[in-house]
């Protein structure tokens, strides 16, 4: 029997309506197929951020594992880049521990044994997290209190923080990595507050210097603050002195509105979008509720320019779209579709809350095929239906691995009109080559 | 202090074990667990993931799956995968998900041979154990099932997975396993394979291709080994006089005066400290455990330590 890949075109979905979203498109609705996608999102390697990397976001921080050996398995890919050389320790659990819960009592122990060996290599840490599992999710272990266990044995400024590495919680209120940004955030400390100052905050690696940061500073901010470009532990403490930040994940949502309960920073919600319009709606309504002024025209004109460049270049050009990229690859279709550029395949796992990116996509485009990385059928996925020139995201070149691909899943976060005018001339100088 | 590794990371849990010598068999393979682990497996632990498409799957549980225990959501994801995926058979294979809540494997294989009429294979690792452990079970697993007896394969070569032989690994076919007779010759290549082959109750040899590869590059002097056991013998039977040290499995028929069984990071630096060696053959990632080591280090690769190939 020829055995094929699920899919279903926009139109069906839209017709289906968001409350019928097919299962097979859902997350957590049957076995899982270790897609590049899963596999980014549950062992990222060097690329990407997952728990561990994420919790040494915070300047001089180390991290204790603690843990079955299995769920530090790969940690090696990680801990062989520089950056994380000497931060990545780990207490091992064994049967018995799972039994009895007898490695709690060990953990205050091999923290200090770590913070020690740390410090007589004149490396001594400011922060120690620790990572636990699913194993401990489902023994009910308090961490909190394990935690200041550990702070009282250290008996110093050092602080110790639990992480969360409970992929159990994928599709729960708190998954993984809406937690470990609370956790970081968590460390902050109430101070005096400076007006000209602004947090950016979402991801784990600097938004890219662009026209966002050019506009604050041209409305009288004086610093703005990412976690990623702290480069000492009191340099990410001054974050606490934000007049307000500028959220540009929904993953980090909830890490804001607890600064803002704690720490009396309001926040604003920025979404990367790729249709200039949008954009330049976004940020006027930014900038009228910061009571500020900016002056974006000359960005707006040059990612205006991109697309039509593209679109004069490449008339009917037809993208596949995979979901390792930096941004949302529904919202990217819809964008692209507005353009009038085909979108032949999406790869991703559509949520209710992307509908609404689909329903509209279905009126541009109702054939669009969608599939989702985690069915298992997907191990029959077969490229030879589509007709797409290029692919966007990594996990798309291993679907179309004979089309020209722009992974555009950099550390460094596109945003804005400079964000679209990047990935525009990026399409266009990859098809050239291809072509040439 | 016991467990805390400052050096090293973890070696290769006995499910990525199970799953290297299930590996392209031709049957679904379930990985019990929320995804984390499956991941481990495929995007680490398993080379061919990216060359050969295989069915092996996370069973995408949940926190209220796990509290619940809703084995019959289980079996019903199963089965519902089977009526889309071709597989001669399923192994369920654990992790410390199921090692915690107790899971009676048992019971998901009958209610799922009940539901498909598909033979299920129960792999109980928990991910705590290593993975020459994880190999021994599958190929339990694979002979209690699959093995008949009278069949007539000239020759098997078991325990040889990329965990222990990277790109030189050699996949055994589910048809050898069926086919596996009073003849066949029994070569035990890795610790997991002597394991499986005492499990047969018949004669075999001890041998390992890596090892003998390297036997020539390894000049006199008093020699320890720290690889897999059945490494160090095959150097020791190629004439090479050396102790063995090994983080997995040490046998009785192979452990000599001198060999040890190690589990710390610190045995090594003692052993090393204290040995009087002239020459370590072991993987590079245990050379900062090694300081002051001032003989002559021959790097000898072992993925299931390093994770390098």
């Amino acid at each position: 029997m020829t055995r094929t890949a699920v899919r279903y075109t926009a139109a069906k979905i839209a017709e289906l309506g968001k409350d019928n979203i097919p299962s097979e498109l859902l997350s957590g609705h049957g076995l899982v197929y270790s897609s590049p996608a899963t596999l980014a999102y549950n062992s990222p390697g060097a690329e990407g951020f997952g728990v561990k990397r994420a919790g040494l976001s915070v300047p001089e921080s180390v991290m204790l594992i603690v843990s079955p050996g299995c769920c530090g398995r790969n940690t090696s890919i990680v801990s062989s880049m520089p950056q994380y050389k000497d931060r990545f320790f780990y207490l091992m659990m064994d049967e018995t521990d799972l039994v009895t819960g007898r490695h709690l009592k060990r953990i205050p122990d091999a923290v200090c044994e770590v913070v020690s060996h740390l410090e007589k290599k004149g490396n001594k840490p400011r922060v120690v997290m620790i990572c636990i599992t699913c194993v401990d999710a489902l023994l009910g272990t308090d961490m909190e209190r394990v935690c200041s266990a550990c702070e009282r044995a250290l008996n110093d400024e050092t602080r110790v923080r639990p992480c969360y590495m409970y992929a159990l919680t994928r599709e729960g209120r708190r998954p993984p990595m809406v937690h470990v940004r609370q956790t970081l955030y968590s460390l902050l400390e109430p101070m005096e507050k400076d007006p000209r100052s602004v947090n950016i905050i979402g991801n784990f690696a600097p938004l890219e210097d662009g026209e966002l940061q050019k506009m604050l500073f041209a409305a009288g901010v004086k610093h703005i603050r990412q976690i990623s470009t702290c480069s000492t532990y009191e340099e990410f403490l001054k974050m606490a002195s934000a007049n307000f930040n500028i959220v540009t994940n929904p993953e980090v949502r909830a890490a804001a509105h607890d600064m803002s309960q704690r720490l009396g920073i309001p926040y604003i919600e920025l979404t990367r979008v790729h249709d200039v319009k949008r954009t330049a709606l976004q940020y006027r309504s930014f900038a009228n509720a910061a009571g500020m002024e900016f002056d974006f025209s000359a960005e707006e004109a040059e990612a205006e320019k991109a697309v039509i460049s593209l679109k004069e270049a490449y008339p009917g050009l037809t993208f596949n779209i995979g979901e390792c990229l930096n941004a949302d690859p529904f919202e990217l279709a819809l964008s692209l579709a507005r353009y009038g550029f085909g979108v032949d395949e999406i790869y991703g796992t559509l949520a209710p809350e992307k509908f609404k990116y689909v329903s509209k996509l279905a009126e541009l485009s109702p054939d669009t095929k969608i599939y989702c990385n985690m069915d298992p059928t997907m191990l029959y996925y077969d490229v030879s239906d589509s007709k797409a020139h290029i692919s966007l995201g990594k996990d798309a070149a291993f679907y179309c691995p004979e089309i020209p691909n722009i992974a555009w899943n950099s550390d460094i976060q596109p945003f804005g009109f400079q964000g679209i005018t990047k990935l525009m001339n990026e399409i266009n100088k990859t098809m050239k080559e291809a072509r040439a | 202090m016991k467990g805390l590794r400052k050096v090293l990371t973890p070696f290769a849990p006995d499910q990525s074990g199970a799953v290297s010598v299930l590996y392209g068999l031709g049957g679904l393979i379930v990985i019990i667990d929320a995804g984390g682990c499956t991941g481990n497996i495929c995007g680490f632990d398993e080379p061919r993931w990216s060359d050969v498409r295989s069915a092996v799957f996370s069973a995408g549980l949940r926190d209220m799956d796990a509290i619940l225990g809703r084995d019959k959501l289980l079996v019903s994801k199963i089965a519902s995968a089977l009526e889309r995926i071709d597989a001669s058979f399923v192994a369920l294979v654990g992790t410390p998900v199921p090692a915690t809540i107790a899971t009676d494997y048992k019971a998901l294989k009958r209610m799922i041979e009940n539901e498909t009429g598909i033979p299920v294979l129960t792999i109980a690792t928990d991910g705590m154990k290593l993975y020459d452990d994880g190999e021994a079970l599958a190929y339990k697993a694979l002979f209690e099932n699959f093995r008949s007896g009278e069949g007539d394969l000239k020759e098997i070569v078991l325990g040889k997975t990329p965990l222990t032989y990277g790109d030189g690994s050699l996949s055994v076919t589910l048809d050898d396993i069926r086919n596996i007779g009073p003849d066949t010759k029994i070569t035990a290549s890795s610790s997991s394979g002597i394991e499986a082959a005492k499990s047969l109750g018949r004669p075999y040899e001890i041998f390992s291709s890596k090892a003998s590869e390297l036997a020539s590059k390894i000049p006199s002097g008093k020699v320890l080994v720290c690889h897999d056991e059945v490494f160090g013998k095959t150097l020791r039977d190629a004439g090479i006089k050396c102790d063995i040290a090994t983080y997995f499995a040490l046998h009785d028929e192979i452990k000599e005066t001198g060999d040890v069984k190690i589990t710390e990071e610190d045995e090594f630096t003692e052993l090393v400290m204290n040995g009087g060696y002239d020459v370590i053959v072991a993987d590079e990632c245990l050379k900062p455990l090694a300081e002051g080591f001032e003989g002559q280090w021959i790097d000898a690769p072992f993925f299931a330590l390093s994770g390098r190939r």
